[in-house]
C-alpha cells in the first residue's frame, strides 16, 4: 500500500535514533523526509528541535529539508515547491519525489474544492510549475480569458465510491444485536 | 569493607538459589547504604552476579550505583548499557517481590539522564521497564511519568504516545504495592524505607506531562482531557503541578472550545487556590470572549513576561491564531457570501490576501466549508456537505460504536468488581441497616464513607 511504503524504514530509523548517542546526518535526513511525506508535521518539527546545532549548521541538505518542513508547517505552497527543486542525495531522492508528487496532487485537489475560480498567475506561483506543466496537470478544468489574464475554473472531483464490505456488515449486525439486548 | 560486600554477594547467591525471594526482598533494603558507601567496587560485585538468576541482588547494586553517581561520576554509557541489559535479561517473577525499589531505580535513572542531558537514550529502557512490570496494558505505573519526562526532554514523542493513547483503568502506586506485599506476608511490618508520598506526585506528573505532549502534537482535545484529570484530582491542598496544569488547561480550552471548558463541581481546590494564582490567564480568557483579535494581541503583549516565565508563549500564540479562525467561523453563520477584504476587516487581519490564506487553510483542515472566487474576490460560505451516506462516514461511525461498546464492557466489568468487593458490600449493607434501624433519619450525616 502507498501509505505503508515507508513505515518499515521509519520504524527502523526511529529505533536507531533511540539507540545511538549521536546519530548521523543521513538518519536525520531520511527521518525528516519520511515524516514530511507522511504528513507528520508535528514529528518533523520536534525532530528539527532535537537535532544538534552542529549538524544543523554544517549539513546543507538537512537545512534544505527543514525549509520544506517550515513551508509545510505554515502552508506556504509556493515556498515548498520552490525549495523542493534541489539536488537531493541518492538516499533521499526517492522519498522526496514521492513527497513532491503527493503534495502536488493534494494542492490541486484542495484548489479544486476551495476555489470557484483562480487566476493563472496565482496558480502558477503556488505550484511553481511552468504553464505547460500546469495545463497537463489540470485536465478537465476550464481556462477562460478575463481581460488581460487567464483564469481557471477547477472541476470538482467526484469522490470515488467504495463498496461496503462484509466486515462492515458484520460489525453493524453486532451493534444491532447489542442494542436489542 | 570488602568482606561486607562478600557477605552481600553470598547472601544474594544462597537465598536466590533457595528460591526465597520474599526473604531476600525484605533483607536487601538494609544493604543499600553499604552498597552506596562502596561505590568504587560495585562493578566487581556485578561481575559475580547474574542478571537472570540474581535479579534482586543486581537491582540493589544498580540502585547503589545510581545513588552514588554524584560522588562516583561513572561513565554514563556504561550505566545506560547496564540498565539496558538489566531490562532485557532480568527475571520478572523476582522483580514482583521488589516492585517499589524497581520504581525507585527508574526514577533515579531518569533524574540521572536528565541531569546528564542524555534523555533520549533512556526512552527505550523505560518503555521496556513499563512493559515488564505492569500487570495489564491499561495499568498506570509511576514509571509512566518518568517516560513522559524523558520524552519531553528529548523531544521525541513517538514511543510515549501509544502509552498515552491507552485509557487507564488501574493504577499501581507505591502505597498499593506495599499493602499488597504486606498482605502476602501476613504481617504488619512497617516499610520504613519506602516513601509513599510521591504517589500523588507521579500521578499528577503523568497527566501534566501527558497534556503537554498532546499539546505538542496538536491533539488539543486529548490534551484538555489530561489537564482536566490533573486539576480535578481530589485534593485538600493544591499541588504546584496542578496550578501549572490549570494555566495550560485554560489556554487549551480556549483553543478547543473558545471558552473555559466545563470543570466538574467537586474540584473545590480550583476556586479556592488556583484561580487567584492564575488571574493573568483569567484576564486572557475574558478578553478572548470579546472576540477582538486586536485586544487579544495587546493583552498577550502586556502579559508576555508572565507567559515567558511559565513557558506558555507558544501556547499564547496558538490562542491568538485560534481566535482568527473562530471569528472566520462565526462569519460563516451570518453570511452566505462576503468579499475577501470584508473578511479581513471584520476579523482584523491585515490584508485580503492574508484572509484568503487563512480561509484556504481552514478549508484544507475541514474547519469551514467555502469556496473562493478570485474573479470577483468573493468567498462563498457553504453548509457542511456531509450527507452521511458514504462508506467513509459509515466506517467512522463504526469505529465510534466499537469504542462505545468497549467502554460499556469496561464499565460493566469495573462495576462488577466493586459490587463483589467485600468492603463495599459491608458498607452498603451497613448503611442500609442504619437507615432501617434509625428512628431519626435526620441524624444521618449523608456521607456513606463516614
Amino acid at each position: 500500500m502507498q501509505q505503508d511504503k515507508y513505515s518499515e524504514l521509519l520504524n527502523k530509523l526511529e529505533n536507531d535514533e533511540l539507540e545511538n548517542i549521536s546519530p548521523g546526518a543521513e538518519l536525520y535526513q531520511q527521518l525528516m523526509a519520511i515524516y514530511l511525506y507522511q504528513n507528520k508535521l508535528a514529528s518533523a518539527k520536534l525532530l528539527w528541535m532535537r537535532i544538534s546545532n552542529n549538524l544543523k549548521e554544517n549539513n546543507k541538505e538537512l537545512a534544505q529539508l527543514n525549509l520544506l518542513n517550515l513551508a509545510l508547517q505554515h502552508n506556504k505552497y509556493s515556498e515548498f515547491f520552490k525549495y523542493i527543486k534541489y539536488e537531493w542525495s541518492e538516499s533521499n531522492k526517492l522519498i522526496i519525489d514521492d513527497l513532491l508528487f503527493k503534495q502536488r496532487e493534494e494542492l490541486l485537489n484542495l484548489t479544486s474544492s476551495a476555489y470557484v475560480s483562480i487566476y493563472e498567475h496565482n496558480l502558477l506561483q503556488m505550484t511553481q510549475m511552468t504553464p505547460d506543466e500546469l495545463k497537463s496537470a489540470c485536465l478537465g478544468w476550464t481556462r477562460e480569458q478575463d481581460g488581460e489574464e487567464h483564469i481557471w475554473q477547477p472541476k470538482i472531483k467526484e469522490p470515488t465510491p467504495s463498496i461496503a464490505s462484509d466486515d462492515q456488515l458484520l460489525k453493524l449486525t453486532e451493534f444491532v444485536s447489542f442494542l436489542e439486548n | 569493607m570488602g568482606s561486607a560486600l562478600e557477605n552481600y554477594v553470598n547472601q544474594v547467591r544462597t537465598v536466590s538459589a533457595a528460591g526465597n525471594y520474599r526473604e531476600l526482598a525484605d533483607e536487601l533494603p538494609e544493604s543499600l547504604s553499604l552498597l552506596v558507601r562502596n561505590w568504587s567496587i560495585l562493578d566487581n560485585v556485578l561481575e559475580t552476579l547474574d542478571m537472570q538468576q540474581h535479579t534482586l541482588g543486581v537491582l540493589y547494586v544498580l540502585l547503589g550505583k545510581l545513588h552514588s553517581a554524584g560522588t562516583a561520576n561513572p561513565d554514563s554509557t556504561q550505566i545506560i548499557q547496564l540498565m539496558r541489559d538489566f531490562m532485557q535479561r532480568c527475571n520478572v517473577d523476582q522483580l514482583r517481590f521488589a516492585v517499589c525499589p524497581f520504581y525507585e531505580l527508574c526514577h533515579v535513572f531518569t533524574d540521572y539522564l536528565v541531569q546528564k542531558n542524555l534523555s533520549i537514550l533512556g526512552i527505550k529502557v523505560l518503555s521496556r521497564a513499563i512493559d515488564l512490570i505492569r500487570h495489564m496494558d491499561t495499568q498506570l505505573t509511576p514509571i509512566h511519568a518518568d517516560l513522559c519526562q524523558l520524552s519531553l526532554k528529548a523531544k521525541n514523542l513517538n514511543v510515549v504516545l501509544p502509552y498515552l493513547d491507552t485509557d487507564i483503568t488501574d493504577i499501581s502506586t507505591v502505597a498499593a504495592e506495599c499493602k499488597n506485599q504486606q498482605q502476602q506476608q501476613q504481617q504488619q511490618q512497617p516499610q520504613h524505607t519506602l516513601d509513599a508520598n510521591n504517589d500523588a506526585k507521579y500521578f499528577l506528573l503523568y497527566y501534566y506531562y501527558g497534556g503537554m505532549i498532546y499539546t505538542a502534537v496538536k491533539n488539543y482535545e486529548r490534551a484538555l482531557y489530561f489537564f482536566e484529570v490533573c486539576i480535578t484530582t481530589p485534593a485538600m491542598a493544591m499541588s504546584h503541578i496542578m496550578l501549572e496544569a490549570y494555566k495550560k488547561f485554560l489556554m487549551v480550552s480556549l483553543i478547543v472550545e473558545g471558552k473555559i471548558a466545563y470543570i466538574p463541581k467537586n474540584a473545590q481546590v480550583i476556586g479556592r487556590f488556583m484561580k487567584p494564582l492564575a488571574n493573568h490567564y483569567h484576564d486572557l480568557v475574558n478578553v478572548y470572549g470579546n472576540a477582538s483579535s486586536e485586544e487579544l494581541r495587546i493583552i498577550i503583549l502586556k502579559y508576555s513576561e508572565v507567559f515567558t516565565r511559565d513557558n506558555n508563549v507558544g501556547l499564547a500564540k496558538q490562542v491568538a491564531t485560534s481566535l482568527y479562525k473562530r471569528n472566520i467561523q462565526r462569519l460563516t453563520k451570518t453570511f452566505l457570501t462576503l468579499s475577501l477584504s470584508d473578511v479581513a476587516s471584520r476579523v482584523q487581519l491585515p490584508s485580503a490576501s492574508e484572509a484568503e490564506r487563512y480561509i484556504l487553510n481552514m478549508i484544507k483542515s475541514g474547519e469551514i466549508f467555502a469556496s473562493i472566487n478570485q474573479k470577483d474576490g468573493m468567498v462563498l460560505f457553504k453548509d457542511d456537505p456531509e450527507q452521511y451516506n458514504l462508506p467513509d462516514m459509515f466506517l467512522n461511525v463504526q469505529t465510534n460504536i466499537t469504542q462505545v461498546l468497549d467502554l460499556v464492557k469496561q464499565i460493566n466489568k469495573m462495576e462488577e468488581e466493586i459490587i463483589l468487593n467485600p468492603l463495599y458490600v459491608k458498607k452498603a449493607l451497613g448503611s442500609q441497616d442504619e437507615d432501617l434501624t434509625s428512628q431519626h433519619p435526620k441524624t444521618y450525616s449523608g456521607d456513606p464513607t463516614d
